[in-house]
């Protein structure tokens, strides 16, 4: 299967530079536009569980952008239901074929950790979120520890 | 400039002392006796050794004007015994174009100059030199002054004392005097303008002493030197400010009135004024802050430079006047002494006429926009409003004079240039707060300026355009709207005649070195999007030769959009510009547009001078006098030119009617044999109909495909109706629905946009795709609307143009934004950073990763700052052009066979064709009402109908569209907007339980005169959400 020589560059890259916050990176074994990778965030509440995500890049990277989606659930409010994560370094607007995947993912992290309710996908997180944090938080603690993978060991 | 050699510094010799002062001592002009002469005066005037190529131009010219002089006027010597010398009697009389022939003769045989011609001043010369009224530098040399009188024959009418007074002096002196003795150290500026003045008059003194009719009159009846009477030659800001200053602190402005009229109604005189001193030039192009430099300006820099450099030549030699010569006029002597160049060839080869015609459009102008600007508003603004008048009254004269001129000499035409940049800038650069005198100024000088202006030869035109889109970008706009004025002005007054209406034609004409301009003055895109036309077409024929075998349709000659050869429109020849290389004009193209004139154009009218032109350029005859508004097709609305493409297609279905109509007589009774059909007739199955249309159409495309040509008439089997339109109509959408269904295979729909686009790995053969040509192209030539998608570069690739990265801008905006982020990137990391191969990949319709090279061996080739243009560009031609050639082909193939022949290039740009097939996307219902109709006891006062219009407004989009299809048959807006449709609602009966019903061919709605709002806002509902099929209700 073929791809991108940049896109392979980029994977090796990421692979090699062992993030502790994002990890267990791979490319699909029959198709490589297609990676899935473990988001470990620090920041409480999410700092107790790891998401999956997925990156799927179209056959014109890196002159379209990549779309990230959740495999894991999460209660977040920048974070659908379905997984749909809206992240303006990809948006069709903002995208620069210059951006690199490493780029996006800690962009990702960084909205994970600090939520944005001002650019709500879901909007009743938002108003939680913002109007009694403390529900928030424990609703959201409670929700990764259902749902989300077991952070790895080291 | 200077080049080297001893030859060549000979040659610089002999050109200075001849263009500078009479060499009483030179017998003979060859080139060594005349260069050894001239050793010897070079060493008195001091000469520092610089020397230009245009020194030896005029060096050349003032020996021809000798000859001239000599031919016409003699040496004096009574005891003369030169043949060529009119003195000895023995030269024949001669009209004044054979004496310049014969002098340019002469010249090229180097024949003998007699050396007795007198060479002293003149005593008039001294008194106007020393005249204390003539604040101007008067120090006219006598080649200047012949030039003037020469030139005011033959395009003024009025002449004032002064003049004849150097007209007088010409004959007497019939040579050229030192122009050592005029030098005026004191303003020194000044000095170097007249002097590059004259010499370039002096230029063109041959020229239009060729031209002219009347013979100079002679020296007797020369009147005495009036005092009052200043001999101004010139005028410039300096000049006429303190000269308005001076009149106004007398409180008289007859002076100034009177230098006025003496300068502004004189070509001659007015293509002096105004001239840019070296350096100002530069200072008003800086001035012009444009960030974004376009190629023009880019390129006008360039030609700074080599005026600066011109300019630098100029101030290292003061104490020599004649190297002053305005270097851009070099080369143009060719023209003149053709054949007799005798120090050109050393250097270089001499110019072709077209690197002349290049070099003349390229010169630039030397007007002082700045200086003339604010004498205008100064003189405008003067509480004296003679003043203006004044200017008004002459400017018109000098108009008039143009207009009467029939010149090709590039030169000539260079001072009416100036002239007319002048002129025109006055009209357009008004006062903020546009006053009385500048309206009154505008409204009279105007269309006689155009008069002028339309009168000019091509190159002249172009010249103009391009000085315009360098110098006066931000004055097109006033231009073209005070255009635009006169001619609604002209149209309102004149109605019936507008196509003979002579005002309107020549601002027509103007227009057209506007629309230029205005293309010109925008970015361009480079290379050009024309360039590439015939190595499509190359490629194109070599391809579908070995294609034809598997092509079901045989049509060999696949060529470009027909374009008639007398169309072609000589100023976009000249200027090598075309509207389509500018994507985004500097002032909208739709502005050219003149909605009154295309309201009264009469275009059926218009369309037979089309064809008459047609006819003559078709027999080789030229009648000119024919004025095609179809070949101004920027000045129509493109309703206006639907009507002229209608009048074209209803021609041609009728001559193939009748001639087939013909063929049914001649055949009849002939064993039965079945002639041809007057139409085009398609039966077709509703349930197999791109089976039936396809094989239909392809059945008529192989035994003749000028039967494409006919009307359609469509039949659905087993359905009543008669084809009047309605039928096609639904035919056409019912194909157009199946066939761009991505399910069909033939096109996907790009997720971005909802464009179609060619799938480029289709199931489907070419014929398919041909038959989708055919479609649109029958759809354009019966007047229908259709639902298709394409983004624009479809159409720009129908009209011959290939797709470039400016397209992937409505192709797919993502794609064309990175790819711009790219470009312009500046780093030099950039290999590391996009780590971007010359390989690129997409994904095809299964959703598959497809690679592919844009150079062999391009997965090897990193993108850096050296070739991601390259890239960009291959990418782009890739995705547009090269990955979808065949299909498009074959979708081209099948719209060149119902639309070649057909004006539908010469009258539409892409994005009007664009409309043209697919109707403009929003729903104005508001003009739809004001233009509907009523019958059957309807008015628009009637409550059903006040209630309809109220229950349609209030529709949703989807709502009104489904209406709109429902009435008309299409949900497109045609051309022109709704108002077009001319619907028209009838009563149909009184209040009943019947639906609402519709005539789709004559856009009828038939409307039962239900008891309440509420059951016509159901039943209309109901109508328009269940209709599909011809007849059903």
């Amino acid at each position: 299967m073929t791809a991108p020589r940049r896109l392979r560059k980029e994977l090796v890259d990421l692979q090699e530079s062992s993030l502790k916050s994002f990890r267990d990176i791979k490319a699909d074994d029959d198709n490589l536009l297609r990676w899935t990778g473990l988001i470990v965030p620090d920041n409480p509440p999410y700092n107790k569980g790891a998401f999956r995500i997925e990156i799927n890049f179209p056959a014109e990277y890196p002159f379209k952008p990549p779309k990230i989606s959740f495999k894991t659930k999460i209660y977040h409010p920048n974070i659908d239901e379905k997984g749909q994560v809206c992240l303006p370094i990809i948006s069709t607007e903002n995208w620069k074929p210059a951006t690199r995947t490493d780029q996006v993912v800690q962009a990702l992290i960084a909205l994970i950790n600090d939520p944005e309710p001002e650019h709500p996908l879901r909007a009743e997180l938002a108003e939680e979120f913002l109007k009694d944090k403390k529900k928030f938080v424990k609703n959201a603690e409670d929700y990764t520890r259902k749902h989300s993978e077991k952070r790895p060991a080291d | 400039m200077s080049g080297g050699g001893e030859e060549h510094e000979q040659l610089k010799q002999k050109a200075r002392p001849t263009s500078t002062s009479p060499l009483p001592g030179v017998s003979s002009a060859s080139t060594s006796s005349a260069a050894a002469a001239a050793a010897g005066t070079v060493a008195t005037s001091g000469g520092n050794g610089r020397a230009t190529p245009e020194m030896k131009r005029s060096a050349v010219r003032s020996l021809i004007q000798r000859y001239f002089h000599q031919l016409q006027s003699g040496c004096g010597n009574v005891h003369c015994k030169n043949a060529n010398c009119a003195s000895s009697g023995k030269v024949p009389p001669m009209t004044p174009n054979e004496v310049a022939a014969r002098a340019l003769h002469l010249f090229s045989q180097d024949a003998q100059l007699c050396d007795s011609v007198p060479t002293v001043n003149s005593p008039q010369q001294d008194v106007d030199m020393l005249s204390p009224n003539d604040s101007s530098s008067s120090s006219s040399n006598s080649s200047t002054s012949t030039i003037t009188s020469a030139s005011t024959t033959t395009t003024t009418s009025t002449q004032s004392q002064s003049q004849s007074q150097s007209q007088s002096q010409s004959q007497s002196q019939s040579n050229t005097q030192p122009q050592s003795s005029m030098e005026q150290p004191e303003r020194p500026p000044m000095i170097l303008d007249f002097v590059k003045l004259s010499t370039l008059g002096s230029e063109t003194a041959t020229e239009t002493e060729t031209a002219t009719t009347t013979t100079t009159t002679t020296a007797g009846d020369s009147g005495p030197c009036t005092p009052t009477l200043p001999s101004v030659e010139y005028v410039d800001a300096e000049l006429l400010e303190g000269l308005y200053t001076q009149c106004q602190e007398a409180g008289n402005y007859e002076r100034l009135c009177q230098i006025i009229d003496h300068v502004f109604s004189s070509v001659d005189r007015l293509s002096k004024s105004f001239v840019c001193r070296p350096g100002q030039e530069r200072l008003h192009l800086e001035s012009q802050s444009n960030s974004a430099l376009n190629k023009e300006q880019l390129r006008q820099l360039e030609g700074e430079a080599d005026k600066d450099e011109d300019s630098t030549q100029r101030s290292t030699t003061p104490t020599e006047p004649c190297a002053a010569a305005s270097g851009d006029d070099a080369g143009h002597a060719t023209a003149t002494a053709a054949g007799a160049d005798t120090d050109e060839n050393d250097e270089d080869e001499p110019m072709t006429q077209q690197e002349q015609i290049d070099e003349f459009l390229r010169r630039g102008t030397k007007v002082d926009f700045r200086g003339l600007r604010h004498i205008k508003r100064m003189l405008f603004g003067a509480p004296c409003q003679s003043i203006a008048e004044q200017i008004t009254s002459s400017v018109i004269k000098l108009a008039d004079s143009i207009r009467n001129i029939r010149l090709s000499w590039l030169d000539l035409w260079e001072q009416v240039v100036h002239c007319l940049v002048i002129c025109f800038d006055m009209a357009t650069n008004t006062t903020a707060n546009n006053s009385v005198t500048d309206m009154e100024y505008l409204d009279r000088v105007l269309p006689k300026l155009c008069h002028a202006a339309a009168s000019m030869s091509v190159q002249a035109q172009a010249r103009l355009a391009i000085i315009w889109s360098e110098y006066c970008a931000d004055q097109l706009q006033t231009l073209l709207s005070s255009c635009q004025q006169q001619i609604t002005l002209q149209v309102l007054l004149d109605e019936d005649s507008v196509r003979e209406n002579e005002h309107i034609i020549s601002v027509t004409k103007v227009l057209k070195i506007v629309f230029y301009a205005n293309i010109l003055a925008s970015v361009l895109e480079r290379p050009s999007c024309r360039l590439p036309l015939q190595e499509v077409v190359e490629t194109e024929s070599t391809a579908s030769a070995v294609e034809d075998g598997e092509d079901l349709f045989v049509y060999n000659s696949l060529q470009h959009p027909h374009m008639p050869k007398f169309a072609e429109d000589p100023l976009e020849q000249c200027l090598q510009v075309s509207y389509i290389d500018c994507r985004s004009p500097l002032v909208p193209l739709e502005e050219f547009y003149n909605e009154a004139l295309s309201e009264h154009i009469q275009m059926h009218q218009d369309y037979l001078s089309y064809k008459t032109l047609a006819m003559e350029s078709h027999l080789g005859s030229r009648h000119t006098n024919y004025f095609c508004f179809m070949l101004y097709a920027f000045i129509l609305t493109p309703a206006t030119k639907v009507d002229a493409l209608y009048y074209d297609c209803r021609m041609r279905m009728y001559s193939e009617r009748y001639s087939s109509l013909y063929s049914i007589l001649q055949n009849y009774g002939q064993d039965g044999q079945e002639g041809a059909r007057p139409d085009l007739k398609l039966t077709v199955r509703r349930d197999q109909l791109i089976n039936d249309a396809l094989i239909g159409l392809e059945l008529v495309a192989m035994s003749n495909p000028k039967d494409l040509k006919k009307q359609l008439v469509v039949e659905f089997v087993g359905e009543q109706g008669i084809d009047e339109g309605g039928v096609s109509k639904e035919f056409f959408q019912l194909i157009v629905e199946e066939i761009f269904n991505p399910a069909f295979g033939m096109f996907v729909q790009q997720e971005e946009t909802n464009n179609m686009w060619f799938n480029p790995t289709p199931f489907e053969n070419g014929a398919q795709f041909t038959l989708i040509g055919i479609i649109i192209g029958l759809a354009i030539y019966n007047n229908v609307i259709l639902a298709v998608n394409f983004p624009m570069v479809v159409y720009r690739k129908l009209m011959g143009y290939r797709g470039t990265f400016y397209d992937l801008c409505d192709w797919s905006p993502t794609l064309y934004k990175s790819l711009k982020a790219m470009l312009d990137y500046q780093g030099h990391d950039m290999e590391e950073v996009f780590e971007q191969t010359f390989k690129i990949s997409y994904s095809n319709v299964f959703g598959e990763l497809v690679e592919h090279e844009l150079v062999p061996h391009g997965s090897e080739v990193l993108v850096g700052q050296h070739n991601k243009r390259l890239f960009v560009n291959l990418y782009s031609d890739f995705l547009l052009n090269s990955n979808i050639e065949q299909q498009f082909k074959a979708f081209r193939k099948g719209f060149e066979m119902v639309t070649d022949e057909s004006p539908l290039k010469l009258l539409f740009r892409p994005e009007e064709i664009e409309k043209l097939v697919c109707g403009s996307r929003e729903f104005d219902f508001v003009e739809l009402e004001h233009s509907t109709e009523y019958e059957g006891g309807y008015t628009e006062e009637t409550q059903i109908v006040q209630d309809f219009w109220s229950i349609v407004h209030a529709m949703p989009h989807e709502a009104k569209r489904k209406l709109l299809e429902f009435t008309t048959g299409s949900a497109r807006v045609p051309v022109g907007g709704l108002k077009c449709l001319r619907l028209l609602i009838t009563r149909h009966g009184p209040d009943s339980d019947r639906l609402p019903s519709s005539h789709t061919c004559f856009n009828v709605l038939l409307l039962p005169e239900y008891s309440s709002k509420e059951k016509l806002e159901e039943r209309l509902l109901k109508a328009i959400n269940y209709s599909k099929g011809f007849g059903m209700l």
